[in-house]
């Protein structure tokens, strides 16, 4: 008995703090609804990060969370490669074309854009902060219209363990081993877990920012 | 304080579960960093090829072919120029897929014309007869597994 109010203070917690909800519009997100896509292009990435690799990166991070989220996704490789063909190996033209067209083109029902904004690792002699920022958004394949917008930022600083024992000498054991994994991860910053997490955030808190579960949602419950 | 702890601890374990995103829907065997590694180094096509592949025959079992893989692996093999093998893929994914059906005429035009165009420009080498006995492909001969 004691434990049931415990319990459901916990459920609330969980509910209210589990996922951190922003709002929005709501007329954009009951156009989402309206529109009830059952698949997701996803067109190459935008890069507007410093590092060169980012936009392949990134796309390569996006198929899966949105498959999950119960969409068709469309073949993120073979997409890419024709619209190359098609002379449109810059993802900036890709981007600024109409949303309708490239749908059209490839019988989708909704296009996913996606931008990185920032994707770099600084040294800060004893931890590197790895960041990690993403723009998202949704159109409509039939109007044009933005159906859903996200922007999520991941900051990573790798933890070292810590622990060690007391004293100085510890505790110059510890700086060492803080200054080796700084420089370890700025030697190879590890892009593609933060690049998971920020798509996560960004799609699956719903209700709240993320994207309503799509057709095949439903389906895994019978597994 | 011990029952508080406890909580806690289950409490961690289920915010995974029902916060935020349920994985396991599709079994994707590494998708994701065969895709960025494939992009970070492109000259090791085969390696690319044979991780799609595995993804394939490590998911349709449990059918949980992801959606997507069979039309990228009909893709690599268009690449390859297997024109037969990529229509089977391309068609593998239309029908699990419907979405897909409109994205997956286009490539197998694709290919079907690939094919025509090759057939056209190795016919005055090749012996006729041979030739229009191969005419008629069996696309699905190769495939049944």
């Amino acid at each position: 008995m004691k434990r049931t109010p415990l319990f459901l203070l916990l459920v609330i917690f969980l509910i209210l703090s589990g996922c951190a909800h922003r709002e929005i519009k709501l007329s954009t997100q009951e156009k989402f609804l309206a529109a009830a896509p059952r698949s997701i292009l996803i067109v190459p990435v935008v890069n507007n990060s410093v590092d060169i690799t980012a936009a392949d990166y990134m796309l390569s991070t996006l198929a899966i969370p949105l498959a999950e989220r119960g969409y068709y996704v469309f073949p993120i490789n073979a997409v890419k490669r024709v619209l190359e063909d098609d002379g449109l190996a810059d993802s900036s033209l890709v981007h600024s074309a109409p949303t309708s067209k490239l749908a059209n083109l490839f019988g989708a029902d909704v296009v996913l854009y996606v931008i990185v904004e920032q994707w770099d690792a600084k040294y800060a002699v004893l931890t590197t902060t790895t960041t990690v920022a993403i723009y998202y958004q949704i159109r409509d394949g039939k109007t044009d219209d933005v159906l859903w917008e996200n922007r999520v930022k991941m900051v990573y600083q790798p933890d070292s363990g810590g622990g060690g024992g007391g004293g100085l000498g510890g505790l110059a054991a510890q700086l060492v081993v803080k200054a080796v994994v700084a420089a370890m991860e700025k030697a190879s910053p590890n892009y593609m877990p933060l690049a998971r997490k920020a798509n996560a955030n960004a799609l699956f808190h719903y209700p709240g920012t993320g994207i309503p579960p799509g057709p095949y949602a439903n389906v895994e419950k019978k597994n | 304080m011990r029952s508080t702890t406890k909580y806690l601890f289950i409490l961690f374990l289920l915010v995974p579960l029902i916060g935020c995103g349920a994985h396991g829907r599709y079994q994707w065997s590494g998708y994701d960093t065969k895709m960025y590694k494939h992009y970070k180094n492109p000259v090791e096509k085969e390696e690319f090829v044979q991780g799609l592949k595995e993804i394939i025959d490590e998911s349709e079992p449990a059918g949980k072919v992801p959606p997507g893989i069979y039309a990228e692996y009909g893709y690599v093999m268009f690449e390859e120029g297997n024109n037969q093998q990529a229509i089977v893929y391309y068609e593998k994914e239309a029908n699990k897929w419907p979405e897909s059906r409109t994205f997956m005429n286009k490539l197998i035009a694709m290919a079907n014309n690939r094919t025509k165009i090759q057939k056209e420009n190795a016919r005055p080498a090749a012996i006729p007869e041979v030739d229009a006995g191969k005419d008629v492909p069996k696309p699905t001969a190769e495939v049944s597994k």
